[in-house]
C-alpha cells in the first residue's frame, strides 16, 4: 500500500468512531432525567403550552432514534443544529471560536516541543547526572500540578506582580493591526506572542513535562541499540550518532505521543481558556455548559473529538512516514 | 534509582512466569528503590491525613449526636452552623497566614473570605480529592479490565465491537466527557458522586486496551488449553487464570492513574462540575479563591500545592513500580 492509500484508507477508518462519537454525544445529551426543554426553559416561567411549542419546534416530540438521524443528515450537510440560547447557528459559532482554541493549543505544543526534546536528549546522554536528576524532578513536577493552577500562578506573578505580561485575552494574528490600534506589523506580532506565552506555558507544561520523560528513555534505550554499539565501532564521531543514528528512531513514539496527547490537551483548553479569558472553542464548551444548550454542547463536543482523530491520524502518518520499517496498516 | 537493575531484566521476556511468582520478588525490590520509597512516604503521608479526617469526623460524630458531619462543620463555620459564627464585624475573615506580619498562629494558613480556617479546609481537603481519586480509577479499573477481558478473551466480533465502542468513548477528551456526562446526567446540578462515575466512565478505555493486550499473549499459554481442555468455564478462565495473570501491568498504570484521576478532578471542581460548596475540595477551594485571586494571593497558592505534593506521591510510586516490576511499560 502506499502512503495515499495509507492515508485514505485511515480517514476512511475514522468514519465508524465519527459515527460512534455521534451516537455517544446524542445519548448522553438525551439522558437527562426530565427533557431538554424543561432544562431549556429553566428559570422561564412556562406553561404547558409554550413547553409543547418549544418540543414541537425542535422536534422533541418525535421518538430519539428519528431525532438522531434527522441530526445526523443535518450533521452530513454541514448543519449541526441552532443554538437554543444564543438564537445562533451551532456551525457558525464554532467556526467562530475555533481559531483562539488551535492557536492557543498549537502554541503550547510548540512550547512543548521545543523545550523537552533537547532536555530530554541532554538528560540521557547525561544520565545520573546532577542535569539529568534536575530534568527529572522539573518533569515529575510537571505531570503532577495541574495546568490551570500553573496558569493561575503564571499571572499572580507575571501579570500581578511584575506586570510584564498580560493575563487575559489573546490578539488574534489573523485580524488586521489596527483592530488592537497597533502601529504596524512588527508590534502586532509582538503582542500576539506577549497575549500567548503565559496560556501557552500553563498549557504547554504538562505535555512537556510527559515528553522528555518519554525523550529521555527513548534516547536511553536508542543509545543502547545495536546499531549504535556498531557506529561506534565503526568510529563515527559521538555527536554524529546521537544526531544521526539515535536520535531518529527515538522520535518515533515521540509522534505517537503528541497525537494521543492532544486529547489532553484539547481538554486542558477547557481551563486554560477559562483561567486566562480566552475566547476560544473551550470557553464556549463551558458557557453551553452553564446554559445547559445542548445542541451546541453536542456540536464542540463532536469538534474536539473529530480534531483529535483527525489529529492522531495525521500523527500516524507521519510515523509511517518517517518510520520505514512500517509497511502501512498490513499489520493489524 | 533501579536502572541497573531493569537493565539485566531487560533481557527477559516481559509478561512471562516471572511476573506471577515475582510477587515478593517485587516487594522487595520496590523496597529497595528509592522513587518508589518516597512515592510510597508521600501516599502514606496523605493517606494517615485522609483516615484523621475520617476518624475525626466520626468520633466527633459520636460524642456531639446529630450532628451531620462536625469536623467538617467545624471547618464550615457560616453554612452549617450560623450559631458559631462570630458577632458581626468580629469574623475572622481574610485573616493572612501566619508568616504574614497581620497573621497568627491561631490560622497557620489564615482564614478564607468566609472566615473558615484555611489550614482545616486543606486537611480535610484531602478525604474528597483522595477518595474520590481512588474511586473513580477503581471505577474505571474494574469496568476496563471487563471489557479488556472479555474482549480479548472471546475475540471475534465481541472484540471487534467492544475496541470500536472503547474507541469511541477515547476519542472524547475525558475532560470534555465527563463535563458532558456530569451535567447532563445530573439533570444540571453535578456534584461529586457523579463525577466518580463519569471519570470511571471515561477512563475504561485505557484500561481496557492494556488488559485485552495482556489477555491476548495470556490466552495462548499453555495453563489456559489445559483449563479449556479440562472443562472449566469460560467465565472462570477468566476470573480466575486471565485476569490475574495479567494484572502486573495494570496495577502499575493504575497507580499512574490515580495521579491523572485526582488531576482531573481537581480541574472539573475548578470548573464547578464536581465538589460543589461548601464541600472542602482543593479544586473547589482554587474556584472559590479565584474570584479573589488579586486580593487574597495565598488563598490561591495552599490548595495547588497540596494536589501537587499529592499527586507527585502517586506518580513517584506508580515510577517506582513500573522499575521494579516490568522496565518495558511504555511501549
Amino acid at each position: 500500500m502506499g502512503l495515499l492509500r495509507y492515508t485514505t484508507y485511515r480517514f476512511l477508518q475514522a468514519i465508524p468512531v465519527l459515527i460512534g462519537i455521534s451516537i455517544l454525544t446524542f445519548v448522553l445529551a438525551n439522558l437527562t432525567p426530565g427533557d431538554p426543554v424543561r432544562l431549556m426553559l429553566q428559570g422561564v416561567e412556562a406553561d404547558q403550552e409554550m413547553i409543547e411549542q418549544v418540543e414541537a419546534r425542535y422536534g422533541l416530540d418525535r421518538p430519539m432514534h428519528e431525532r438522531y438521524l434527522d441530526y445526523m443528515a443535518g450533521l452530513v450537510q454541514g448543519d449541526m443544529g441552532h443554538s437554543f440560547h444564543r438564537n445562533q447557528d451551532v456551525a457558525s459559532l464554532i467556526a467562530s471560536r475555533i481559531g483562539p482554541t488551535l492557536l492557543l493549543v498549537l502554541s503550547a505544543y510548540a512550547f512543548a516541543l521545543v523545550t523537552s526534546i533537547p532536555l530530554g536528549i541532554i538528560a540521557a546522554k547525561r544520565r545520573n547526572e546532577p542535569f539529568d536528576h534536575v530534568s527529572r524532578i522539573v518533569a515529575l513536577l510537571g505531570v503532577s500540578t495541574p495546568s490551570f493552577w500553573i496558569g493561575i500562578m503564571l499571572i499572580l506573578i507575571f501579570a500581578v506582580q511584575l506586570g510584564w505580561l498580560p493575563s487575559a485575552d489573546l490578539v488574534y494574528p489573523w485580524w488586521s493591526p489596527e483592530v488592537y490600534g497597533h502601529d504596524g506589523y512588527l508590534e502586532h506580532f509582538v503582542e500576539t506572542i506577549r497575549h500567548l506565552v503565559l496560556p501557552m506555558i500553563a498549557l504547554g507544561t504538562l505535555q512537556m513535562a510527559t515528553l522528555m520523560r518519554v525523550e529521555r528513555t527513548q534516547m536511553i534505550e536508542s543509545l543502547q541499540g545495536e546499531y549504535v554499539k556498531l557506529a561506534r565501532a565503526y568510529g563515527v564521531p559521538e555527536r554524529t550518532i546521537l544526531r544521526k543514528h539515535a536520535f531518529q528512531v527515538a522520535q518515533l513514539p515521540i509522534i505517537t505521543i503528541v497525537g494521543l496527547n492532544l486529547s489532553t490537551a484539547l481538554g486542558g483548553a477547557v481551563l486554560i481558556e477559562f483561567v486566562f479569558n480566552i475566547n476560544g472553542l473551550g470557553r464556549l464548551f463551558y458557557e453551553a455548559i452553564i446554559q445547559l444548550d445542548y445542541q451546541l454542547i453536542m456540536g464542540i463536543t463532536m469538534i474536539i473529538a473529530t480534531m483529535f482523530v483527525i489529529g492522531v491520524i495525521i500523527t500516524d502518518i507521519a510515523y509511517a512516514y518517517i518510520d520505514p520499517r512500517v509497511t502501512y496498516g498490513e499489520a493489524e | 534509582m533501579a536502572v541497573g537493575e531493569t537493565q539485566v531484566e531487560s533481557g527477559s521476556e516481559p509478561g512471562t512466569k516471572e511476573v506471577e511468582t515475582g510477587w515478593r520478588a517485587t516487594l522487595r525490590k520496590i523496597k529497595r528503590d528509592t522513587t518508589a520509597r518516597w512515592g510510597l512516604y508521600v501516599i502514606t503521608f496523605v493517606l494517615a491525613i485522609t483516615a484523621y479526617t475520617l476518624i475525626d469526623g466520626n468520633l466527633s460524630r459520636l460524642t456531639f449526636g446529630n450532628v451531620s458531619d462536625f469536623a467538617m462543620a467545624e471547618a464550615l463555620p457560616i453554612f452549617e452552623h450560623p450559631e458559631r459564627l462570630p458577632p458581626p464585624g468580629e469574623a475572622d475573615t481574610n485573616v493572612p497566614p501566619a508568616f504574614h506580619a497581620d497573621g497568627s498562629m491561631a490560622h497557620p494558613l489564615g482564614t478564607d473570605p468566609n472566615g473558615r480556617d484555611y489550614f482545616t479546609r486543606i486537611v480535610y481537603g484531602a478525604q474528597v480529592s483522595v477518595s474520590v481519586g481512588l474511586a473513580a480509577t477503581f471505577l474505571g479499573l474494574v469496568g476496563g479490565t471487563i471489557v479488556g477481558a472479555v474482549a480479548g478473551y472471546y475475540g471475534g466480533w465481541v472484540d471487534d465491537l467492544l475496541m470500536r465502542a472503547v474507541e469511541t468513548v477515547y476519542a472524547i477528551p475525558p475532560l470534555i466527557l465527563i463535563i458532558v456526562f456530569t451535567v447532563f446526567v445530573s439533570g444540571g446540578s453535578p456534584d461529586v458522586r457523579f463525577a466518580i462515575i463519569g471519570v470511571g466512565i471515561a477512563f475504561i478505555p485505557v484500561f481496557a486496551r492494556i488488559i485485552r493486550s495482556e489477555v491476548l499473549s495470556v490466552r495462548e499459554m499453555d495453563y489456559i488449553e489445559a483449563a479449556r481442555a479440562a472443562g472449566v468455564k469460560d467465565r472462570n478462565i477468566i476470573l480466575r487464570h486471565v485476569i490475574p495473570n495479567s494484572f502486573a501491568p495494570v496495577m502499575v498504570y493504575a497507580t499512574l492513574q490515580i495521579g491523572v484521576t485526582i488531576l482531573i478532578v481537581a480541574g472539573l471542581s475548578f470548573l464547578g462540575f464536581g465538589a460543589q460548596p461548601p464541600t472542602p475540595d482543593w479544586g473547589e477551594m482554587l474556584q472559590t479563591s479565584h474570584s479573589y485571586m488579586h486580593s487574597n494571593v495565598w488563598l490561591s497558592i495552599w490548595p495547588g500545592i497540596a494536589i501537587m505534593i499529592t499527586i507527585m506521591g502517586f506518580n513517584l510510586f506508580g515510577d517506582g513500580l513500573q522499575d521494579a516490576l516490568d522496565p518495558r511499560i511504555n511501549d
